[in-house]
């Protein structure tokens, strides 16, 4: 992406956002009067002293009258969320997945009209209210398997599997003839687990089913549905033993190597991933991603927003907030270089290594935002009826009822949070 | 009028205000008045962000009590339970031995309290790799010819609760020695003098000087450790976040109250737990009481 | 030392079972302190009982240390355990002094409340809690961490009135004939002679500080405000934790308590050995 665009992206996100900005040309004097003290709260805590540092440096290039100060927070949904119910939570800070999304407009400052900002940012109708943005996302990735080449040809596997038929058939083969884990699951950790619903639409093979008509389903994991199915190739790999020894005692850090090495033949997670298993490998070119079974004919990779960046309502210093907010969507290249995804800004060009998935027929595309007046109600009936699309507990029991530690079947599990599901969306109606 | 010439019965009034002022003060902040707020939400719906909570009156509490599911997980809590008297045994045994002139004495202080020096990411960390299967426990099984029961010790689900209780011992046992030691050290040497001199062995000194004379630190300890057995959550939080099967109330309160965003249930839930401790803790109590 | 024949075989029960609780728990840290000089690349590929293939790796050491901001951390963190500690002592012993030495109506209820408080989960008041430290405008200063350690420690009031026990009243009547007002008996008399207790209680409770951080990431996020058990936190993200360096800020933060405990512990005194060895 050339210079010039990045700047005129940021001045119409500028233009967006403040009334008063409404010419650009006079964006370079404009950039030199914000002033002001802003704090800016990250998940990162590996990298707040080192690359946010330098990003702050850079900040101040442009606006040197703005004084930035970090804080970062291990557990960010944990350790943020006490702190929203008084004024004090940083000026910049990213929407905590907890906050109910009607519940918003009372903590961030919005940042402009979704009408106009959706032709420019990427994901920035999923926490909208009313027609307003509140956050933008800080990258875009996308799920599907990353997988150890050398692996799947040592066990004779020739064509990447596209059912799911075809790839349970191909970890059986990496299980039967090479010492490698077929599908890690990293259990232990929880969260690898979650990375599997970024999925959902991939076995749907239609980008409207998340947001638009799984809500209106009285069974979102009824037999042959896209929940169903993908949840029961879980279960599946897990009760032929096509997974781990011992789940429990797994290790994020050592999985990667592991993979690097062949040891793991193949696991479900997000494309951010990518770059971190390749560093670890002997030879990073043995490490390829793949799309998620399906049997749908379409493949589809779904493009999905990492955390929302926004602005605290009480913040004192709203406009170089929102000049960081700006700067660090469009600017820090935080997206690709510390998110292993993609600028949330539509004029930030695809990376080559998309490109080559598109050559195969597989098609990046974004989930179509919820209908009029269905705006959060997804959210809201996922947490009344605590199935956790996005948290790892159910998924957990999933695993542990596959390697036979619980009672329950996979059906008996589907029937539970069908119920539960079903319960919650009768009481929000 | 200097405070050294008030007569004595007012000396001790001041003092008594005095000293207890600032403890207090910070009692009630700090303790009662979170539990006050907590029972307030109990009788919301608030999901701990909205500005309006909703009065719902009981239904939180009807929820609790409709759902045995909830109460399961105290099954879990009895090993802990189980753990504590054997944490509380050893603590108590190395503190009266460590009271004797023992050689290496200072060595084995610092070794049976090391495992209360680390944090808690290093427990987890450790653990990991203690219980994964061919890791450390599983060497020294080996190494002693008991190789043939080796377990998956957090995957199976009958043992998971064992290791983790296990855990919880080696890492809180180090407290409760230190107490009993510092007790123990009150007591006077002349005592343990005088009945080496009517020919007292060591047992006789445990039994009839050191148990009585610590008793009520024992008593404390063993209410904490029964209170922290119900609502246990440090431990099984860090290792495995309650999964297969090792989930305690705490943990569930906390999910249900900060993932699904219910933290008016959350708080019914947390009061029902604190109701349940005060409960133990009283008859327990009267127990004691009995026995004197 | 003069062991009874009787009770030697007691004591070599007593070395076997230390013996055995030792080797227990150097092997499990025996990992931790391999990993701490391994490279990153080395921690993910070999066991973690493999030690490192350079013993003199100490770059892990010097990561953790700068990159981590450990001496920032060691002074918020001195700072933070010398008042909490000093404060905690101090109304720790006031109010054991209170509830020892004079019988007042409330006394049994003043107890009662002391150990109630410590029986409620703190995980479920969290959200009430922030609220009140809030307001009183202690949020994002090191007095956030220091007043909530201050709080109510049950325990340290019992090992006072423990060792209350074993101070004879004798003593302060005395004191009282010389004309000494309450307060003078309790700061020159009672204060000195709790050494041994107040020894355990700073173990106990800077032990307790020095490691806690969910409470400084709670309530101190600030960079400026990081402390010792924080400082791990920077090589923990969350997409991936360096665990080389993570275990070799452990080491380093641990060498500080491990000396302050030996040097510590030798005052806990106790009064058979004394008497034994005369």
């Amino acid at each position: 992406m050339s210079l010039s665009s990045v700047l005129l992206v940021s001045s119409m996100f500028l233009a967006g956002c403040s009334d008063e900005k409404t010419s650009t040309d006079k964006g370079g004097e404009k950039e030199g009067e914000i002033s002001g003290d802003i704090t800016v709260i990250t998940q990162r805590t590996d990298i707040v002293d080192t690359i946010f540092k330098d990003y702050a440096s850079k900040f101040n290039e442009k606006y040197p009258e703005v004084n930035v100060s970090f804080e970062a927070l291990t557990d960010y949904g944990g350790e943020i969320t006490p702190r929203m119910n008084t004024k004090d939570y940083g000026d910049v800070l990213l929407i905590p997945t907890q906050v109910p999304i009607e519940d918003i407009p009372s903590f961030f400052e919005p940042l402009g009209d979704l009408a106009e900002m959706k032709d420019q940012y990427m994901g920035v109708e999923e926490r909208a209210v009313d027609g307003k943005v509140y956050g933008i996302p800080i990258a875009i990735t996308y799920t599907g398997i990353v997988y150890n080449k050398k692996v799947f040809e040592s066990a004779g596997v020739s064509e990447i599997p596209k059912t799911f038929e075809q790839f349970t058939e191909v970890l059986q083969k990496v299980k039967d003839s090479t010492k490698a884990v077929p599908l890690y699951t990293n259990y232990a950790a929880g969260w690898p687990l979650t990375q599997w619903e970024g999925a959902v639409t991939t076995v749907a093979g239609d980008p409207d089913y998340y947001n638009i008509k799984m809500i209106n389903e009285d069974d979102p994991f009824g037999k042959g549905k896209p929940h169903y199915e993908m949840y029961k190739l879980m279960y599946d790999v897990a009760e032929k033993g096509l997974i781990e020894k011992d789940p429990l005692t797994t290790d994020w850090e050592t999985s990667k190597a592991m993979m690097g090495r062949g040891e793991i033949a193949t696991m479900v997670l997000g494309s951010w991933a990518i770059e971190q298993i390749k560093s670890q490998a002997d030879n990073p070119d043995d490490i390829g991603y793949m799309p998620f079974p399906t049997n749908a004919d379409k493949v589809i990779f779904p493009l999905g927003a990492d955390f929302q960046i926004g602005v605290n309502k009480n913040s004192e210093s709203k406009e170089a907030a929102e000049a960081w907010v700006d700067w660090f969507i469009n600017e820090s290249n935080y997206s690709v270089e510390q998110a292993g995804g993609i600028s949330a800004s539509k004029s930030a060009e695809l990376p080559e290594e998309l490109k080559q998935y598109e050559e195969q027929g597989v098609e990046f595309s974004l989930l179509t935002p919820a209908n009029d007046g269905q705006e959060g109600l997804l959210d809201k009936i996922d947490k009344e009826s605590e199935v956790g699309f996005w948290l790892e507990d159910h998924k957990k029991e999933i695993v542990e009822a596959g390697i036979g530690n619980r009672k329950e079947s996979f059906d008996d599990i589907a029937d539970r949070l069908n119920k539960d599901w079903n319960k919650a969306r009768a009481k929000i109606k | 009028m200097k405070f050294s010439n008030l007569p004595y019965k007012k000396q001790q009034l001041v003092i008594i205000a005095a000293f207890s002022l600032i403890p207090v003060a910070l009692l009630i902040t700090f303790a009662y008045v979170p539990v006050m707020n907590m029972i307030q939400y109990s009788f919301t719906n608030w999901n701990g962000f909205s500005k309006n909570k909703e009065y719902v009156g009981l239904e939180n509490y009807k929820m609790i009590f409709t759902r045995p599911e909830y109460f399961k997980v105290f099954t879990v809590s009895l090993y802990y339970f189980a753990a504590t008297f054997f944490q509380m045994g050893i603590a108590l045994y190395f503190a009266t031995i460590l009271s004797f002139n023992v050689k290496f004495k200072n060595l084995f202080k610092g070794i049976l309290f090391f495992p209360y020096l680390l944090n808690g990411v290093a427990i987890g960390f450790m653990f990991l790799i203690f219980f994964r299967p061919e890791g450390t426990l599983d060497t020294v099984m080996q190494a002693i010819g008991l190789g043939n029961i080796i377990q998956l010790w957090l995957g199976n689900p009958d043992i998971i609760n064992i290791s983790l209780a296990g855990t919880s011992v080696w890492r809180y046992m180090g407290f409760n020695f230190i107490i009993f030691l510092g007790a123990i050290s009150s007591i006077s040497g002349e005592v343990f003098e005088a009945s080496e001199i009517d020919g007292a062995n060591r047992w006789h000194q445990f039994i009839y000087i050191i148990l009585p004379s610590i008793k009520r630190i024992i008593q404390l300890n063993l209410i904490l450790a029964i209170s922290g057995a119900i609502s246990a959550f440090e431990i099984p939080y860090i290792m495995t976040g309650g999964s297969n099967g090792s989930e305690t109330f705490v943990i569930q309160t906390v999910s249900i109250a900060f993932k699904y965003g219910k933290v008016g249930l959350g708080s019914a839930m947390a009061v029902v737990l604190l109701l349940i401790v005060i409960i133990v803790t009283l008859i327990q109590k009267s127990a004691f009481k009995e026995e004197e | 030392m003069h062991v009874p024949v009787e009770n030697r075989a007691a004591l070599y029960y007593e070395v076997f079972y230390f013996t055995a609780w030792s080797v227990f728990s150097t092997d499990t840290d025996r990992g931790r302190f391999f990993a701490s000089f391994k490279t990153g690349k080395e921690y993910t590929s070999t066991s973690p009982m493999t030690p490192p293939e350079n013993w003199f790796n100490f770059q892990n050491y010097t990561r953790a240390f700068v990159e981590g901001n450990m001496l920032t951390g060691f002074m918020n963190t001195t700072f933070i355990l010398i008042v909490s500690i000093v404060g905690a002592t101090l109304l720790g012993s006031m109010i054991a002094f209170v509830l020892h030495r004079f019988n007042f109506r409330g006394s049994k209820a003043l107890m009662g409340a002391f150990v109630l408080a410590t029986l409620i989960p703190g995980v479920t008041t969290q959200v009430a809690t922030f609220q009140i430290v809030n307001s009183l405008g202690l949020f994002n200063t090191r007095w956030a961490a220091i007043i909530l350690y201050l709080g109510t420690d049950i325990i340290a009031v019992y090992i006072f009135l423990q060792f209350l026990d074993s101070i004879s009243k004798s003593l302060d009547e005395s004191a009282m004939i010389d004309g000494a007002s309450y307060f003078t008996i309790y700061w020159k008399i009672i204060l000195p002679l709790l050494k041994p207790a107040i020894v355990t209680v700073i173990i106990v409770k800077g032990v307790n500080v020095y490691n806690d951080f969910y409470t400084p990431f709670l309530y101190m996020p600030k960079t400026d405000l990081q402390v010792i058990s924080t400082a791990l936190f920077k090589f923990k993200g969350p997409y991936g934790s360096q665990w080389e360096v993570i275990s070799a800020g452990i080491i380093i933060a641990i060498i500080p308590t491990v000396i302050a405990f030996l040097a510590l512990q030798k005052h806990i005194y106790n009064g058979f050995a004394q008497g034994s060895v005369k």
